[in-house]
């Protein structure tokens, strides 16, 4: 059923072409001075999906000036989870090796905050806390990878889904240091809500910045070799290459954007507890933005933690739906991209504006 | 001293039965199909509201039907459900792993969402099938007749699979899925029906650990987490698609917990058979009874 509306879809979509095609090719110079410039560093695209890249990020860029208050804040909290999901992404989207153990990557960056400023010094500086914090990330990170990564397939999964619980159990024995069920108060919170706008940039610069870096990874060998695991991972091995060792690369690639997106989470609230931070909920909705976007693409992530954060904060909020029915359409959502689409929505677009392009050589 | 042994001994051979019921669906559903279903705390969270909407006064016009009817019903209910979500959704995606798993999560949450629509956050109260509780003077120690039915019922489905999967050749057809798709095939077993019949199996383990689980602790949408994370960590121990590593990982688990409890702490249950999992996983990958995931 799905290959015979693919093909039809495709149909639709080469007639289409001797439309835009003109259009595209219109738009080629200026896809073309990109190409040469940055191409080798972040893939060469043809008019329409140069169009597609930069209107978007003019788009976040402009927000503070032409949205509203409540658009900026949840563009804020769209960002934070778009590092989350990108993050996740190199290593489980790459890799095929599905972690539900990355909320303990950004939880923990963000606990790691949360005591040094309450257990060591409440003076720190964001210069000390920050990296500090990112190199725990990192830690843990290794700490779930070096014994999760003898298994395979979804052995592995499991693994990562009990590390979390780990890691919520550990709270409580030690909740002279973490907090316990209430966790930590008082960091400072570097979302202004008298001046949105200006904060709104501290959140996004940083997710840019995440991307950029992460799409010039995934497109080096690194990448190519993680992809090559995920595909045959017998194969890597034959071919000379130690698989263990770039597996556990992916999961280094991996923690420093969970360790900033977990920090950004931790000074966002100015709070710490583990019912939001720690959860493995929140590993779930890491996957399913990534899902919805289209997994193993860095961009793809990035557009479905927006598409998710927007639909559940604006749209379904406007139609006035309780939190439950909210999530509930969101789950069922993910669920039919999971069944009806797998490559995801914005892998979709992307191949979808390429033929729209026409042919380009 | 010695009251508080005894105690643990009590309390852990129950509460590892229980254990035992949902390990067992868990880790059948993944010897036979190589699917991992995530929504398996769900469906233990599908017996224990159905039984609660089935026992509860207000429903077919003030009728009230009996708890034993009611646990029956769900069973049957949660089993019919376990079917569904094989023949409705993972039967179209099970040669993708992860879509299939990723697909199962999010029934599961779902699930949870649709529950707590309906009901609310707040527990539900559910009447015991046996209620009252037995008193061990000699132990000094209470055991609610919930927790002996849950044991009971444990040992007699566990026996009753047991004969179902090594004495009927309709049994023995999904043994020998499990050990080998391919030759199961070969030999003229109909895996479609041998699927359709572990998933319905599975569902009824899980519908009577659901009743058990929701008479002894509060029935709330988040009550399926525990017993799914219970679940892993046992079957990963056990071997996955074993169902006597289930078992046994299900007793070494329950004492485990129940011994935390008992002599280290209320907020320590948990902590020790992480450590146990982390161990075998290091010293023995495949589980205690697992073999080697066969490749297609």
């Amino acid at each position: 059923m799905s290959s015979e509306t693919g093909r039809s879809s495709e149909a639709v979509l080469d007639r289409l072409s001797t439309v835009t095609g003109p259009v595209n090719r219109a738009l080629q110079p200026l896809a073309n001075a990109y190409n040469r410039l940055l191409g080798g560093y972040f893939g060469e695209m043809n008019g329409l999906q140069f169009v597609l890249i930069v209107g978007t990020l003019v788009g976040l860029l402009t927000a503070p000036l032409w949205g509203n208050y409540a658009l900026i804040q949840s563009m804020v909290a769209a960002s934070i989870w778009a590092i989350l999901a990108m993050g996740w992404d190199i290593q489980s989207g790459y890799t095929g090796y599905i972690s539900f153990g990355h909320s303990v990557l950004s939880g923990g960056a963000a606990y790691t905050t949360a005591m040094l400023i309450h257990n060591v010094n409440p003076e720190l500086p964001l210069l000390v806390t920050i990296p500090v914090s990112v190199l725990a990330a990192l830690g843990i990170g290794l700490l779930i990878a070096l014994p999760s990564l003898r298994l395979s397939g979804p052995y592995f999964s499991l693994i990562t889904f009990v590390a979390v619980l780990i890691f919520y159990r550990m709270m409580n024995p030690f909740s002279e240091y973490t907090g316990g069920e209430t966790g930590l108060s008082g960091l400072e919170k570097i979302f202004d809500v008298t001046a949105p706008a200006a904060s709104y940039y501290l959140f996004l610069l940083p997710m840019l910045a995440v991307a950029a870096a992460l799409l010039i990874v995934a497109r080096s060998n690194i990448g190519l070799i993680l992809v090559a695991i995920r595909e045959n991972e017998s194969a890597v091995e034959a071919a000379g290459i130690n698989a263990t060792k770039f597996k556990i690369w992916s999961f280094v690639l991996s923690s420093i954007p969970m360790g900033i997106g977990g920090v950004l989470l931790a000074h966002r609230f100015g709070n710490v507890d583990p019912a939001t931070f720690i959860v493995v909920d929140n590993s779930i909705e890491m996957i399913a933005m990534a899902v919805v976007g289209g997994m193993s693409s860095i961009l793809g992530p990035l557009g479905g933690a927006f598409l998710i954060i927007l639909l559940e904060d604006v749209v379904l909020h406007a139609l006035g739906l309780e939190a439950e029915l909210r999530w509930a359409i969101l789950w069922a959502i993910v669920l039919a991209i999971l069944v009806f689409a797998r490559d995801g929505l914005f892998r979709k677009l992307w191949h979808g504006l390429e033929r729209l392009g026409g042919d380009r050589r | 001293m010695l009251d508080q042994i005894l105690s643990v001994l009590l309390l852990g051979a129950v509460v590892s039965a229980i254990y035992a019921l949902v390990a067992i669906g868990f880790t059948m559903i993944f010897g036979v199909g190589g699917v991992l279903n995530l929504a398996h705390g769900g469906l233990i969270m599908v017996g224990a509201y159905a039984y609660v909407v089935l026992t509860s006064p207000s429903i077919l016009g003030g009728i009230t039907i009996p708890p034993v009817a009611g646990f029956a019903g769900a069973v049957l209910i949660t089993a019919l459900a376990s079917y569904l979500l094989y023949a409705g959704l993972v039967k179209y995606i099970e040669d993708n792993i992860i879509i299939t798993f990723l697909s199962t999560v999010m029934v599961a949450l779902l699930l949870t969402e649709l529950i707590h629509h309906e009901f609310g956050a707040s527990p539900q109260g559910a009447p015991a099938v046996l209620s009252g509780s037995l008193h061990l003077e000699g132990v000094g120690t209470r055991i609610g007749y919930m927790y002996l039915l849950g044991f009971v019922l444990s040992w007699i489905t566990i026996g009753l699979l047991w004969y179902y999967v090594t004495q009927t050749d309709e049994g023995r057809s999904i043994l020998a899925t499990s050990m080998s798709e391919r030759g199961a095939q070969l030999t003229g077993v109909d895996l479609t029906s041998v699927k359709s019949r572990t998933w319905l199996i599975a569902g009824a383990f899980a519908g009577i650990a659901g009743v058990i689980l929701g008479t002894v602790e509060p029935t709330t949408p988040a009550m399926w987490l525990n017993p799914l994370a219970n679940a892993f960590i046992i079957v990963v121990i056990g071997g996955i698609g074993s169902i006597k590593g289930s078992v046994v990982a299900a007793y070494l688990i329950g004492y485990l917990q129940q011994f935390t409890i008992e002599f280290v702490g209320q907020g320590y249950v948990g902590i020790p058979s992480l450590i146990v999992l982390v161990a075998v996983l290091l010293l023995l990958p495949e589980g205690l009874y697992g073999r080697e995931f066969a490749h297609e």
